[in-house]
C-alpha cells in the first residue's frame, strides 16, 4: 500500500517541528525515532498502561493511540520538556524525594499524569490522585509513593 | 495510507465521494489498536474528523442537550449540566477507561463502534437520545435504539457521518452502574442504566432500564420494567430479565454469570430507589 507522506508542523517542548510523515506513523514512534525523545516509553501499545503518556495541547494522551500526522498544528510536552536546563521541575523533585521511582519505566507517564491531576483538582484527595492515575500501570512500587509524591506536591502548591 | 483532514461538512462529503475503503478516525482510542493486532483491516483513505469544529460543542436549551459527536469523554465527564440532568451519562464518563483516553475517546466514536460493550449507550437509550446524521444527501434523525443495528453495526451509510447526539430533557432521574473485572479500564462484564420517575405516592411513573454486554447490542429491559411499573415486586419480577437479553461466554466472563450479576445487581438498585 502506498503511504503519501503527509506534511505536518507542530511544537514539541517549545520547539518548532516541521516534517514529512507516513500517516501510518504513530506519535509515539515519530517522538522516539525521529525527534529522539524517548522518555515516552512502548510497553502495551494499546492505551492500556500509560507508559507513553505525553501532553498533547495541555491534556495528557497516549501517544500510542495518535498517529502523527494528527499532531500537525499542536502543542505537545514530553518528560524531557518539563526540566529547564537540567533543572528538575517540582513534581519530579517530588519523585526523588519521595523515592517513588523502582525500575523507572512507566515513571515520565506517571510524572505526567501527576502535573495533571495538580492542574485539575485544586486539593486532590488520595482517592482522587489513585482515580485519576488509573491510566497508568506500574509493576513495582506498588504505586503509594507516586501518590505520595503527587500528593505532595498539590499540598505545596 | 492516504491522510485527509478535512474542516468542513462540505469537504468530507467531497473526500467521501471520491474515494472507496474509507475509515473515519475521531479519537482513534478503538481503531489504532485494532489495527496492532490485524494490519490487513488499514484503510486505503483514512479521513480525521477531529478539525471539523462544527462537530465539537454541546448546547443547552430548555427541551434538550445537544451534543456535537466530537464532545470528548471528558468533557462530558466534566460537564455541570450533564453531571447535574442525566447523571447517568455523567457516571459511565467517569467510569470509562482512564484521563489519557477520556481525554481523546469522542461520543460520537463510541456509538459508532456499536460495541454491546459500550459504556455511554445503555445511558443513551433510557434518554430516548436521538442521533443526528449529516450525509450527501442533508440531514436527518434517528433514535439510537434504530442507529445500532448489530455488534459493531450501524445504520450509518458510507457518505454519512454521526453530528450529534441530542438528549431530550425530562424529570427523570438516572444511575448507571458498571461491572468490570477491575475498577479502572476495564471492559465491562456488564453494565445498565436506569431513568425513572416516582409519583408523589413513591409509585413509579416512568421507568427504563438498558443493559449492556448482555445482547449483541444494548438491551431494553422493557418486559422487567413494565412489570415493575405495573405494580409488581423486585424479587417475583426478576426473572423476567431473562426475556430481554441474550448473553455469551466470553474471555471476560460467561453467559450464566452475566446473568446471574445483572439480575442480582439490579435487584440491589431498584431496592434502593424504590422504596414503595
Amino acid at each position: 500500500m502506498i503511504n503519501q507522506p503527509y506534511p505536518i508542523s507542530c511544537k514539541v517542548n517549545g520547539q518548532t517541528i516541521t516534517a514529512d510523515v507516513s500517516p501510518e506513523m504513530r506519535l509515539l514512534d515519530f517522538l522516539r525515532y525521529e525527534l529522539d525523545l524517548t522518555g515516552a516509553k512502548e510497553v502495551c501499545g494499546e492505551g492500556e498502561c500509560g507508559a507513553c503518556t505525553v501532553v498533547l495541547n495541555g491534556k495528557t494522551v497516549n501517544s500510542c493511540l495518535i498517529l502523527a500526522v494528527e499532531v500537525n498544528g499542536s502543542k505537545i510536552t514530553t518528560i524531557e520538556g518539563l526540566s529547564d536546563v537540567g533543572n528538575l521541575n517540582q513534581m519530579q523533585e517530588a519523585f526523588v524525594d519521595h523515592h517513588s521511582v523502582q525500575c523507572g519505566y512507566c515513571i515520565p507517564g506517571m510524572v505526567l499524569s501527576g502535573e495533571q491531576i495538580i492542574k485539575d483538582h485544586e486539593k486532590p484527595s488520595r482517592d482522587t490522585i489513585k482515580e485519576d492515575l488509573s491510566g497508568n500501570i506500574c509493576r513495582c512500587t506498588g504505586y503509594q509513593k507516586i501518590v505520595d509524591a503527587i500528593e505532595s506536591v498539590s499540598e505545596t502548591s | 495510507m492516504i491522510y485527509y483532514a478535512p474542516t468542513t461538512l462540505k469537504e468530507f462529503n467531497k473526500y467521501c465521494q471520491a474515494h472507496d475503503n474509507i475509515s473515519i478516525l475521531a479519537g482513534g482510542t478503538d481503531i489504532l489498536p485494532r489495527w496492532q493486532s490485524d494490519s490487513s483491516i488499514k484503510p486505503k483513505v483514512l479521513v480525521d474528523i477531529k478539525k471539523m469544529n462544527e462537530l465539537n460543542s454541546i448546547q443547552y436549551s430548555d427541551k434538550e442537550i445537544i451534543i456535537g459527536a466530537l464532545t470528548t469523554i471528558q468533557e462530558l465527564k466534566i460537564d455541570p449540566i450533564i453531571q447535574q440532568e442525566f447523571s447517568a451519562l455523567s457516571q459511565s464518563a467517569r467510569e470509562f477507561a482512564g484521563v489519557q483516553i477520556r481525554h481523546r475517546a469522542t461520543i460520537g466514536g463510541n456509538i459508532c463502534n456499536a460495541s454491546p460493550a459500550g459504556d455511554l449507550i445503555p445511558s443513551l437509550y433510557v434518554y430516548n437520545a436521538v442521533i443526528e446524521i449529516a450525509g450527501s444527501k442533508g440531514k436527518k434523525r434517528i433514535s439510537i435504539q434504530k442507529f445500532i443495528t448489530g455488534v459493531g453495526q450501524t445504520a450509518l451509510k458510507k457518505d454519512e457521518i454521526v453530528i450529534n447526539i441530542i438528549l431530550p430533557k425530562s424529570n427523570e432521574k438516572s444511575i448507571f452502574y458498571k461491572l468490570g473485572l477491575r475498577q479502572s479500564m476495564a471492559i465491562s462484564v456488564i453494565n445498565f442504566a436506569i431513568a425513572y420517575e416516582l409519583d408523589g405516592n413513591g409509585r413509579w411513573k416512568s421507568l427504563k432500564i438498558a443493559a449492556g454486554s448482555v445482547a449483541p447490542t444494548v438491551a431494553s429491559l422493557t418486559t422487567f420494567a413494565n412489570a415493575l411499573c405495573d405494580g409488581n415486586n423486585v424479587d417475583e419480577s426478576i426473572q423476567l430479565v431473562d426475556n430481554d437479553i441474550s448473553p455469551i461466554d466470553d474471555i471476560r466472563a460467561s453467559s450464566n454469570y452475566r446473568r446471574s450479576v445483572l439480575k442480582n445487581v439490579l435487584k440491589f438498585t431498584i431496592k434502593e430507589i424504590y422504596v414503595g
